[in-house]
């Protein structure tokens, strides 16, 4: 029994991160609808700049390399949308589809020539877990499910609360009718991109420090934020959040099941089962698919 | 001498996996990014039939024969989503292949590969069959080239444009969309398991490493950068593409940057991909419109 309560556990934590990849993917295709497959290299810019600013010329200390590190994944949000994105926005659909997977392609060739292809880690010295009603965990793991708590908090007070992510949902909702009662698409725009490259970024520092990072990272993130999306309903943001806990929860419970190898399977058939007899979602709210 | 006649083969055989690519994106106006799943089922294929002793060209001939089942499978229930959702589905589809080659190792050796897979007879082994190798490579191509060009300009081609441009208007028509494109699918995988085939039988070594993403960018790219929707595009694309990474061997690079080439390739494939989108999404060679 408490083997599978500690793969429960396992699976929330895990969930909780996938969440944030998934609430900015979601965020983007609610506001610009277009599946943005550059969003895995956010993931893995964050986690790479965190790498950079604890190596030689600045040393920072690994909390003090998140600030600076999350800044850098937020230009690289703000860029891809400026020069990529942006100009396509009024392009037939396919044009900016194979445009992101082209960003996705040249920013993971990026990493690979900046940090090579090797795995790499933050060389954290290993803590000691703390254990409690026979389950172990980590300080790490602790600062992740927290860190996600705390983002998702901060989300929910800004969506709801602000004038800003007032806008931002009313966008979302129904994008000619915002722009007609005079919310400025470039701000919601933009709110969108800082948003989700902080998530993303985030998240990608917090995989990077249990695990380790992989120039190849970004991709494995996002097909597992692409099945929390689609379980949430695709432009849902508290559907992102509950399908990423649910994608962490199945992949570990799964791992009792199956052979290891195929841990990744799970989310792919998540996908497929999704796209296939439910695709807007278990929410099921309406718009959103295309 | 050797090298020119590797370059052709490599050329002749993106050729025919990007006419096959380019049926389904350019003339159905369907983005399967996950075509290296059909390449890679071919391969596999006609490698194990050909391992265990069976006649090359009748395991070549298998090879696309289970190619072309499998996309018919895939395509029967993907085809009901549309637009980014097909292609998020067939990318999904083309991992789960990939992780099937790298975990059923009673029967692919898992990340082993398959080596010694072997030439028709008639053809020799090593560099002394190459010649031969690229006469058959050529025959082969030339035969794909006709076939599909005859196919895209009859009623049924015409018919893929129509459900390209708008699936109501060829509903309106009396045309049986959900047909057509299985169709179109089908011929396409049926196609890509033939350049799969013909890869791995020159290569004489398969591993799950050579079906990732990255193959399906390079394919992407050769057809985006011909033109989408002609019958020339495709094989200028795929001649332009091999050429020129292929060139950058020869380029007199010192040993100590040698592992930049493989990421500096990879980023100029993504720009190009890119900027083809943002200044000439119709590709080198436009479409022919009337």
């Amino acid at each position: 029994m408490t083997y599978y309560a500690q793969l429960l556990l396992n699976g929330i934590i895990a969930g909780s991160v996938y969440a944030l990849f998934a609430v900015g993917l979601t965020m983007v295709y609610g506001v610009f609808r277009f599946i943005n497959f550059a969003h895995g290299e956010l993931i893995a810019f964050g986690a790479y700049f965190v790498l950079f600013f604890i190596g030689a010329p600045f040393s920072l200390p690994l909390y003090a390399a998140v600030a600076p590190a999350l800044t850098l994944t937020i230009i690289v949000g703000l860029t891809q949308d400026r020069f990529v994105y942006k100009p396509l926005r009024h392009r037939s659909h396919i044009t900016l589809l194979i445009a992101s997977i082209g960003l996705s392609f040249l920013l993971r060739n990026i990493i690979r020539l900046i940090w090579g292809s090797d795995l790499q880690t933050y060389g954290v010295a290993l803590t000691r877990g703390v254990t409690f009603f026979g389950l172990s965990l980590t300080w790490i793991q602790i600062v992740m499910m927290a860190t996600a708590v705390v983002f998702l908090g901060f989300l929910y007070v800004l969506l709801t609360r602000t004038m800003l992510g007032k806008s931002l949902r009313a966008v979302s909702d129904n994008m000619l009718l915002a722009d007609i009662m005079g919310i400025s698409m470039k701000k919601v725009g933009r709110t969108v991109w800082v948003l989700a490259s902080i998530f993303a970024g985030t998240g990608g520092i917090l995989m990077a420090v249990d695990t380790n990072l992989e120039p190849l990272m970004g991709l494995t993130n996002l097909i597992k934020a692409f099945a929390a999306v689609l379980l949430g309903g695709a432009g849902n943001v508290w559907g992102a959040l509950i399908g990423g806990l649910f994608i962490g929860v199945a992949e570990n419970l799964g791992v009792a099941f199956f052979s290891p190898g195929y841990k990744d399977f799970i989310s792919f058939s998540i996908i497929i089962i999704m796209l296939l007899f439910k695709p807007r979602g278990i929410f099921g709210i309406a718009g959103g698919v295309r | 001498m050797d090298y020119v006649l590797h370059i052709l083969i490599l050329m002749s055989i993106y050729s025919i996996f990007s006419i096959s690519l380019n049926l389904e994106l350019g003339y159905t106006g369907l983005y399967n990014f996950g075509h290296v799943a059909f390449f890679g089922i071919g391969a596999y294929t006609s490698a194990l039939l050909s391992i265990a002793g069976y006649p090359v060209t009748m395991s070549m001939a298998f090879g696309m024969a289970v190619a072309g089942v499998a996309g018919a499978l895939l395509a029967v229930p993907a085809l009901r989503l549309t637009g980014d959702y097909f292609g998020v589905a067939t990318l999904v589809f083309a991992e789960m292949v990939r992780l099937f080659f790298l975990n059923e190792r009673w029967l692919t050796k898992g990340p082993m590969g398959l080596p010694g897979i072997p030439r028709p007879s008639w053809i020799g082994e090593g560099v002394a069959g190459m010649p031969l190798y690229l006469l058959f490579c050529l025959v082969l191509t030339a035969v794909v080239f006709l076939l599909v060009r005859r196919v895209t300009k009859s009623p049924f081609g015409r018919a893929l444009k129509v459900v390209r441009e708008d699936e109501y208007v060829a509903q309106a028509l009396g045309k049986n969309v959900f047909v057509l494109k299985i169709k179109s699918v089908t011929m396409g995988s049926v196609l890509a398991g033939l350049a799969g085939a013909l890869w791995a039988h020159y290569i004489s070594f398969i591993s799950p490493g050579d079906f990732t993403l990255n193959e399906t960018i390079l394919v992407l790219l050769c057809v985006v950068l011909g033109g989408r929707g002609t019958n020339w595009g495709p094989v200028m694309g795929a001649f332009i593409v091999v050429f020129f990474g292929e060139a950058v061997r020869f380029l007199p690079i010192p040993a100590e940057f040698g592992r930049f080439v493989a990421p500096l390739q990879g980023m100029v494939y993504g720009i190009v991909l890119i900027a083809m989108m943002l200044k000439r999404p119709e590709g080198l060679v436009p479409e022919y419109r009337r």
